[in-house]
This record gives C-alpha cells, structure tokens and sequence, in this order.
C-alpha cells in the first residue's frame, strides 16, 4: 500500500501536468483561430 | 565544483543547443513582428490576449530556475511534505491576486502598470515607491536567471559560467527586444509548452531509472520522522510560512504579474488565473519530487550544494538524450521570467516615469517606445554584469521582499477603501519597511518586552495575510473576522515563540506595521476618494487604438 501511495505522490504531479499541457494548447488554437476569424493579431 | 559527477557536453552540442533555442525563439517573434509597434501593443498587447496564450503566459513567468532548485531542495531538506511548502504555496498565490486583480482592471481598464492606477490614486510619491521597488525586483531576478544559466553551461559544458551567462543576456535581449510584451507572451507559449512536455517526461523517468516505486518504499527508512510526516511542523515553520508570506508580497508587488492581468481580456481572467495556479503547483512541486528521490536514495548533493541536485540526479540516472532535455528546461524557465523581466521594466520606465512623471500623460508614443527599449539594454547589462561578478545582492534582496510585504495592504486597501491617502500609503510603507530592518537585522535586543511586542506584530501580519485572503474571495465582513480572529489565534501562539524565527517574525512585520499605520492615518483624514477619476486619468497611450472592454 505504501509503496503505491508513494507512487501515486510522485506521479499525479506529472499527470496534473499534462493535462493542463492539453487545456492550454487547445485554448491556443482556439485563440489562434478566433484572432485569425477576427482578422486581428493574436498578441 | 566536481564536474567529472555531472554528464558533460561538448562546447559545439551546447552551443547548438543554445543556438537552437535562441534561434528558434527569435523565429518565432518573427511572426508578429511589425516595422512600427505601438506602445500599447508594446506593454499589454492592447490588452486582448486569449486565455490559452494568458494561462501559459502566466504560468511560464511564475516558474523560474529558482523554482526547481527550490522545490528539489525543500523536498531534499524536509521530505515528504517538502515540495508541497515549496510549490503549493507560490502557486495559490497566483490564485489569491485573482480577485484584487480583477477590482484593478475594473478601475483602470487602459492600465498597464500598477504604477499608473496608484498614481492616479495617490500621485507620484506612492507611485514611484511601487515602480522602483519593482525595477530592483525584476534587476534581481534578471541576475539569478543569468546566473543560473551561467551555472548551467559551466557545469554541464567545458564553457565558462561567464559565457553561459552572456548567451543568455544576450538570446533574451535579443528576441525581446522589438516587440516587447507581445514577443514574451509568444515566446512564453512556445517555452511552457516545451518545459511541460520535459517535466513529464523527467519525472517518472527519473523514479523507475532508480528502479521505481519498490525503490522509494524502500528508502523510506532514510528518512527522519519529521521528514515522513506529510505535517511536519519543521517544514511548516522554516519553508512553508515564510515562503507563503514572501510570494504574497511577490504575487502584489510585482508588474510581471500586473503585466499579464492587464493585458488578459477582462472575460478571461478567471480561466487564466486558475490554470496558470495548478499548472505551476504541478510543474514546480513535480519536480520538487526528484529532491525528495534524491533524500530516499540517500544521494549527497556535490560540494553540499543543493543546487547540484537535480543536475546531479538527471546526470546519475539518465540518458544524454533527457540530460539535453533537461538543459532546455532550466534554460527555458529562465529566459521566460527574464523576458518578463525586461518587458516589465521597460513598461514601469516607459508609462510610470516617462508617461506619467515626465510627459504629464502626454508622452510621444516614438520617444516612448524607444526608452522602453533603451531600459530593455540597460537593464540586460546590469544584469549580465551582476551577474558575472556573483556579487553579493541578500541585502538586496532582503530589502525588496520587505518592501513588497510592506506595499501588500496599503496597496490593496487604496483600491477598496476610498479614505486611504498618500501621506497613509507612504507612511505606512516606510514604517513597515523600518520595523522590518529593526526585526530582522535584530537592532534591538529581542527580549522580554520588546520580544513580545514584536511577535503580537507579526500576529496582526499573520491576521492581515489572512484577513486579505478571506476578503478577496469572501467579501468585508469575511475578512474582517478571519482577520482578526487569525491575529488572536496567532498572538496567542506566537508570543515567546516567534522570536527564534527571525525571517519569519519579520517578514509578518512588514504587514503588520504598514496595515496599523495606514489604517491609523488614514482614519485621520476625512477625505473621500472618488474612484472614477482612476479611469480618467489612466489612459492608453496611442490614441488611434480603440480602448479596451473594460
């Protein structure tokens, strides 16, 4: 149990990682879209 | 330093190296880069940047090489809990300025520093205390990032420490200096994208080359009773209450931060500021997690030197391929912040002294743009130079964490309360900034009497720290009792205790005092702000672009 537990301490932070890795690059398409469609810069 | 325990490149692999990622980002600001910029665009990027642009933004200028070494090291020293004193706290940090953020872009909409809102609050002298103590904070933090490059390349290259530091003065300055705000917030994108993909690559590397999750159990034995309890009062007391109190200061104080929330769109700030604080908790506590391998492995750093750790961990257990990697994350956490850095300085210069103080909001848009530029140059110098020379900046850098502690509640208080007057906002930074120094360089002898006051000071900082926290998400009346009843709590606890923890004792200090003196001059004044006359008075600076939704 204690030997999983550990497991799980080290590697959710990973996991959390990836997925915000995944939101934020899907919001920036959209972003990249939305500015492209608007017709102005996207910074 | 032993270098024969770290892997070692060859000059030209990191030279390519280096030259690939300063090249590539070059590259990359290419794509918005326009023959006459405007100083809007230059500062907040006319204040519309997206919320995946924002988020990742946001986050990449929070994590800086500090923030692994940090974390590895807060896990090394204090095990199991270690990297969540580290990591947790700077990341709800980015959580608590939301709702203070948001009351700051509904009273200056158009702003673009901090500077410019207390400005038309208060006027210059108000105004110029928070713009320099921001230039000194953004000078030191240019120095540790180029010194944490110049570490870098000399431990992991035949290069000097002096090269790799130039390199990377010269690479930020390099794409940064155009296009200015809107050529870090892409390249920002571009960084945290490629030190999210590497720390979720590294982490669980690391743990099953060590030979996985049997191997941690079993290293469990190594450590200390206070280090396996996930509530260790010795992680709370010497890593995880001061650091929350210091990034505090930092997440107010700061125009990296008041850079982004001014140039996010209004409607984004929320998403915005909520991913970017469980992006940077996952990143920096995850890799806080390879200091806590390091102590369950029973590894010593070289030289005793915790900044050896995780070099020393990526060196030891992984192929050159993810030591490459690694190398790429350390220099793209750095060249982040640094861009910021000198986005942020060139913005303070450019709006808070030449806009406000010099051209009366009347400056030549031209001129403008070419100072902020100017300060982008001057100010890589003095950091590449600082750098070089290692010298010595704790007094330095005591004295803008005291500063910014100092400025939390005058500056919160002055866009909520509208009896909060200059005189109240100088008086009260200045004597917490005084009460600091007194406290923290022990000028007085601290005992008996003068012991015990200063302690139930710090407990009303305890209370103003929390009252604050309570207030942004809660409401007045919210914070006024959790304020005062934390400040009772605390007092209680700590009075004959607080004394041997001095950088903590001092630190609430700074709160305290400047929330007592404020309040009390302030009550002195019967004046009434009208907080309309922010909007008035900070305006956008190219008249031909539209202002904001704001």
């Amino acid at each position: 149990m204690q030997t999983f537990i550990l497991a799980l301490y080290v590697l959710i932070w990973p996991l959390i990682s990836l997925a915000i890795f995944a939101i934020i690059g899907i919001a920036t398409v959209k972003d990249i879209r939305i500015a492209r469609r608007s017709k102005r810069e996207l910074v | 330093m032993n270098e024969e325990n770290f892997y070692q490149f060859s000059t030209l692999t990191v030279l390519a190296l280096l030259a690939a990622f300063y090249g590539g980002t070059y590259l990359l600001t290419l794509l918005i880069k326009k023959k006459k910029e405007n100083t809007d665009a230059f500062m907040v990027s006319n204040h519309q940047i997206g919320f995946g642009l924002g988020a990742a933004s946001m986050t990449a200028t929070w994590i800086w090489a500090a923030s692994f070494y940090g974390a590895a090291t807060s896990g090394y020293t204090y095990g199991i809990s270690g990297p969540l004193h580290y990591g947790l706290w700077g990341a709800l940090m980015i959580l608590f300025i939301y709702p203070f953020g948001r009351r700051f872009r509904k009273l200056a909409p158009n702003a673009h520093t901090l500077g410019e809102l207390i400005h038309a609050r208060h006027g210059s002298s108000s105004q110029l205390i928070l713009a320099s103590s921001n230039i000194l904070g953004s000078i030191i933090s240019l120095m540790v990032n180029f010194t944490a490059s110049g570490a870098l390349v000399s431990v992991l290259s035949p290069l000097s420490f002096q090269a790799g530091v130039v390199i990377a003065g010269v690479g930020v300055l390099g794409y940064t200096l155009w296009s200015g705000f809107r050529a870090s917030v892409l390249t920002d994108f571009a960084q945290l994208m490629a030190m999210m993909a590497v720390a979720i690559l590294i982490i669980p590397a690391v743990m099953f080359a060590l030979g996985g999750p049997q191997t941690l159990s079993d290293g469990m034995s190594l450590l200390t009773p206070e280090q396996a309890n996930l509530f260790s009062m010795d992680a709370i007391l010497n890593q995880g209450a001061p650091f929350f109190v210091a990034v505090l200061a930092y997440a107010i104080g700061n125009q990296t931060i008041s850079q982004r929330l001014f140039a996010v769109r209004e409607d984004h700030i929320k998403p915005t500021f909520i991913t970017a604080t469980i992006g940077y908790g996952a990143i920096v506590i995850g890799l806080g997690m390879i200091g806590l391998m390091a102590l369950m492995t029973g590894m010593e750093p070289i030289d005793g030197d915790m900044n050896n750790l995780i070099p020393q961990m990526v060196s030891m257990y992984l192929s050159p391929v993810f030591i490459g990697l690694f190398f790429i994350l350390v220099i793209g956490s750095l060249s982040s912040t640094a861009d910021s850095d000198l986005s942020a300085m060139s913005a303070i210069v450019m709006a808070d002294v030449y806009g406000k103080n010099i051209a009366k909001n009347k400056p030549n848009p031209t001129k403008m743009l070419f100072i902020g530029r100017l300060t982008m140059v001057i100010a890589t110098l003095i950091g590449v130079i600082l750098a070089s020379f290692s010298m010595d900046i704790l007094i330095m850098l005591v004295f803008v964490g005291a500063l910014w502690g100092a400025i939390v509640f005058p500056v919160i208080a002055s866009c909520f309360w509208d009896r909060v007057t200059n005189t109240a906002f100088t008086s009260a930074v200045l004597a917490g900034l005084v009460m600091f120094c007194v406290a923290r360089f022990e000028l007085l002898p601290m005992v008996g009497v003068i012991a015990g006051l200063f302690e139930l000071l710090a407990a009303v900082g305890g209370g103003v720290v929390l009252g604050l926290m309570a207030f942004g998400f809660g409401g007045r009346r919210v914070g006024l009792i959790v304020g005062a009843l934390s400040a009772i709590v605390l007092a209680y606890f700590f009075i004959g205790f607080l004394q041997d923890y001095t950088v903590l004792m001092a630190s609430l200090m700074a709160y305290g005092v400047s929330t007592i003196v404020c309040i009390g001059v302030s009550l002195m004044s019967s004046n009434k702000f009208d907080f309309t006359q922010i909007n008035q008075k900070v305006i956008n600076y190219d008249p031909a672009k539209p202002a904001t939704q704001g």
